[in-house]
């Protein structure tokens, strides 16, 4: 309730079992002892019975045969007693409290008992083809009306909280319509589900009747208030009956529905004014609600058999999509309508570290995050689930709209991986069936339509329960993926073992090529040029093959270092930093130059922009790239060699341009391979290597290289860097 | 003027040795050149142990050592000597074939005075074994305790 009514903490807290009086429309009397005497009577009995029975004396008299039966009733194993007395058109009804027999007396009803019976055989015809609880409780509802002819008879269900809601209705419209209004767990104390879960009728037949209390006040033989929890006729509390009347009610009926032994819901009849329903005729009412209990059970059973077997049609289906598609969130994802049919869900989100796909109503990104970031913190386990997370997690309240209900799975927890589901608030998806602010006319400080407020207050932030067809749907979702997830990580970690072991035997293979290939060319070269010295009187011919010896074994020499550099690139690792370029390119040509004799060359250096990158590594590509200039245009006199450079559109882009013998363009795919050469060996000396190398340095780097070229008229290299902003993962 | 202390070659191939023995050969280097096959031979030689058990008093002025040995390869070598308190101080000069990263690297680690690629080139090859031997032999100055030791 929205706000605190003292009386109405009271009315929680009041002894509704032992209310000390009954309702006038019977009569009740207290046994004890052996045999039987009576010790407590209410003010009315003698109404009903006469002036006989009276405390203090046993039955004696017109009623010692009645007095016979309560005592072989006594002590046999039935739990109440009943019987009629036709002569005073009285039902009798006893049962046991301790060691007291409470015997209530009230007038037999007119009605026909073999056209009640009748009735009750084709409506349990009727309700046993019911197809689903839906129908059923219509059904129910109906005939409850037309037996006990209340103006207005409700199904009311409670949920897993105790909060209750009006699903089904039969009236006449003397009253307003209640389908679909929600009720507080307040609304029925804790207490009073108790007793109703103990004795599942209850009739006040008039709102304004005046209690009738019990003689003596407390019972004889236990000192105490009499225990009327099973009692037709116990008097209600004052609470109640003001409730009642807000509701414009001035008679009321409810009947429990106990579902494999817990209060599942109730009947709950009302009449305009006073209204009776004979004790005979409550008993069938009793009779309906079992067998709708029965029903319920069955069809819930059978429903939710149904419901697994429907999730588990979505599970199949999604886990083929999973299967057969390479990355397992994407096709969950893609399959929006089955991945949130799994568990009936309004939105769902795949999480990891760095990927997040959403389906559907879900809170934002920053949000999903911090509640994996808690999930993550929470307990290991693979399933969590909540109604109502804002309880555990207050800051979810800013989401509750589309995430009060929270399903999550685990997928990895070292990976913080996760499946997410999401109900929205429950209070969204309601519906108030009828106009309630036109229809319902109540006054006072309680009625329904404030207890509709007062659980709307109650349920905000909380979702429809998930239910065990769900959870359990859920679970095998899980498994499933988790399947799916190991064998690809098992694929992976066997791949990339696999590259390990390959990249371990590369490596040593390229520590001995180091070593054990270079040696022998230096070898040859060495010897031959000690014979060459030793020799000072060989012919011209032997000089030149002396010479060719020496100059193939130099050349393969050179090979190994440039593979070498080549393959030890892969396992470098670069450490970016500015690089003064200008000064870079200076030292190069310096270098370049050293071997290039007494050749013309017009050098056109423009200032160029700041690199960013490994300075080593750039010189290299500096270097090849001004040393193929220098090479290509050995037929130029003059050579004509520009190098430029300029920053845009975050890159900076350098550029080397000569007026060489350039190459075919149709060759310009082959010119950064390995071993790719568009020249003769004859004319250019080279190992084929150079620009391949320059590329691999500036794909290290993120960047790009790139040749034009026009045959005989030279060729231009350009390559593009990131600055430092755009760092990419080879800087990582 | 330094005492005419021999140079430690250590080596393997006798191609390499050879030819690294026509280039100091051509220094015109009055130390005597001693030869070792082997790591172990070298431990031995500056131990005096093994087949040297015998020999005289006196540390090499210089180690040349290849990196790839039988037995006990370079590296090793070097970290013997290089913890050795009596034979720290001896210059050693790692010669290899290639430049390796990880050989560099550890080299430097275990205090290696000089670190060798042998060129290709024949006649780049003699100059760096010249220079080496001409620098070692003749021009650096070993630390005081050393010649001390030397004299005894």
């Amino acid at each position: 309730m929205t706000e605190t009514d003292p009386d109405l903490e009271a009315c929680a807290r009041e002894p509704i079992r032992v209310p000390g009086a009954i309702q006038p429309h019977g009569a009740l009397f207290v046994l004890a002892g052996e045999p039987l005497s009576v010790v407590q009577v209410s003010d009315n009995l003698g109404d009903f019975l006469g002036g006989d029975v009276v405390p203090g004396q046993l039955l004696t008299g017109a009623w010692q045969a009645l007095g016979e039966a309560l005592s072989a009733w006594r002590s046999g194993e039935e739990g109440y007693f009943q019987t009629r007395i036709e002569a005073r058109r009285l039902t009798v009804s006893a049962h046991r409290a301790g060691p007291l027999v409470v015997v209530e007396v009230e007038p037999a009803g007119d009605e026909r008992l073999d056209m009640v019976f009748s009735r009750l055989r084709s409506f349990t015809e009727q309700l046993s083809a019911e197809p689903d609880v839906e129908r059923s409780l219509s059904s129910v509802a109906r005939f409850v009306r037309m037996l006990t002819g209340f103006d207005r008879v409700l199904l009311y269900r409670f949920d897993a909280d105790w909060n209750g809601q009006v699903v089904a209705e039969s009236g006449n419209g003397r009253l307003p319509s209640y389908l679909d209004l929600r009720f507080p767990a307040a609304d029925i104390p804790a207490q009073a589900r108790a007793l109703y879960a103990a004795n599942r009728l209850r009739i006040i037949p008039d709102v304004d009747y005046r209690p009738v209390a019990l003689r003596p006040a407390l019972n004889p033989v236990t000192g105490a208030a009499l225990d009327m929890s099973l009692c037709q006729l116990r008097s209600v509390s004052p609470v109640h009956l003001e409730y009642m009347r807000n509701m414009g009610t001035g008679a009321s009926m409810s009947v429990s529905i106990l579902v494999d032994g817990r209060l599942w819901g109730l009947v709950s009849c009302h009449s305009a004014g006073p209204h009776m329903v004979s004790q005979a005729l409550r008993e069938t009412c009793d009779f309906v609600a079992q067998a709708l209990a029965m029903r319920i059970g069955a069809l819930a059973r059978a429903e939710d058999a149904a419901r697994r077997v429907t999730l588990g049609g979505v599970t199949s289906r999604l886990l083929s999509q999973m299967a057969t598609a390479g990355d397992w969130m994407e096709a969950l994802a893609v399959d929006a309508e089955s991945l949130l049919a799994q568990v009936g869900a309004g939105g769902a989100c795949l999480v990891t570290p760095d990927r997040l796909l959403a389906v559907g109503e879900t809170p934002s990104g920053p949000q999903i995050r911090q509640l994996v970031e808690w999930l993550q913190a929470g307990p290991r386990e693979d399933l969590f689930s909540t109604h109502h997370l804002a309880q555990m997690l207050p800051q979810a309240q800013a989401f509750a709209g589309s995430a009060s209900g929270v399903l999550a799975l685990s997928i990895s927890r070292l990976h913080a991986s996760w499946l997410i589901w999401f109900r929205p608030e429950l209070v969204h998806t309601v519906k108030w069936g009828g106009n309630p602010h036109e229809k319902i006319r109540e006054s006072g400080r309680i009625h329904p339509r404030q207890s509709f407020s007062a659980w709307q207050e109650l349920v905000r932030c909380r979702a429809e329960p998930w239910s065990d067809a769900e959870l359990a749907a859920a679970r095998d979702l899980r498994s499933a993926i988790v399947g799916i997830v190991l064998r690809k990580a098992e694929e992976l970690a066997e791949l990339s073992s696999e590259l390990q072991r390959s990249n371990k035997e590369l490596e040593a293979f390229s520590y001995s090529v180091s070593h054990d290939l270079r040696a022998p060319f230096r070898h040859i070269v060495g010897f031959a040029e000690l014979l060459r010295e030793r020799e000072g009187a060989l012919d011209e011919k032997s000089r030149h093959y002396l010479q060719t010896i020496s100059d193939a074994a130099l050349s393969a020499g050179r090979l190994v270092d440039d593979l070498l550099n080549f393959s030890q690139l892969g396992r470098a690792s670069i450490v970016p930093r500015p690089v003064d370029m200008d000064k870079l390119v200076a030292e190069v040509i310096t270098s370049v130059m050293l071997t290039a004799g007494n050749r013309t060359i017009e050098w056109r250096v423009c200032p160029l922009p700041v690199g960013f990158g490994d300075a080593t590594l750039l010189r290299q590509v500096w270097f090849n790239l001004v040393d193929n200039a220098v090479k290509y245009t050995r037929p130029r006199d003059p050579a004509r060699i520009v190098i430029e450079g300029e920053a845009r559109d975050g890159m900076v882009v350098y550029s080397v341009s000569d007026n060489g013998v350039g190459f075919d363009m149709a060759y310009v795919g082959k010119l950064f391979g390995v071993f790719q050469r568009l020249q003769r060996p004859e004319d250019f000396d080279g190992t084929g290597i150079g620009l391949a190398l320059a590329r691999r340095i500036i794909e290290r780097h993120n960047g790009s290289i790139s040749a034009q070229g026009v045959v005989d008229q030279g060729a231009s290299f350009t390559f593009a860097l990131p600055t430092t902003e755009r760092k990419g993962r080879a800087f990582a | 003027m330094p005492e005419l202390r021999p140079i430690l070659l250590v080596e393997d191939s006798p191609r390499d040795l050879e030819l690294t023995l026509a280039a100091l050969e051509k220094c015109q280097l009055a130390n005597e050149i001693v030869i070792a096959r082997d790591g172990a031979e070298a431990m031995d030689y500056l131990t005096r142990g093994g087949i040297y058990g015998n020999r005289p008093h006196g540390d090499p002025t210089v180690v040349l050592l290849d990196l790839k040995l039988p037995k006990m390869d370079g590296l090793e070598v070097l970290e013997r000597v290089k913890t050795n308190e009596q034979l720290r101080h001896i210059p050693i000069v790692m010669l290899t074939s290639s430049r390796e990263e990880q050989d560099l690297v550890r080299s430097y680690e275990l205090g290696v005075n000089a670190f060798v690629v042998k060129p290709v080139e024949f006649s780049q090859f003699f100059k760096a074994i010249q220079d080496l031997g001409v620098f070692w032999a003749l021009l650096n100055e070993p630390p005081p305790g050393y010649a001390h030791h030397a004299k005894l």
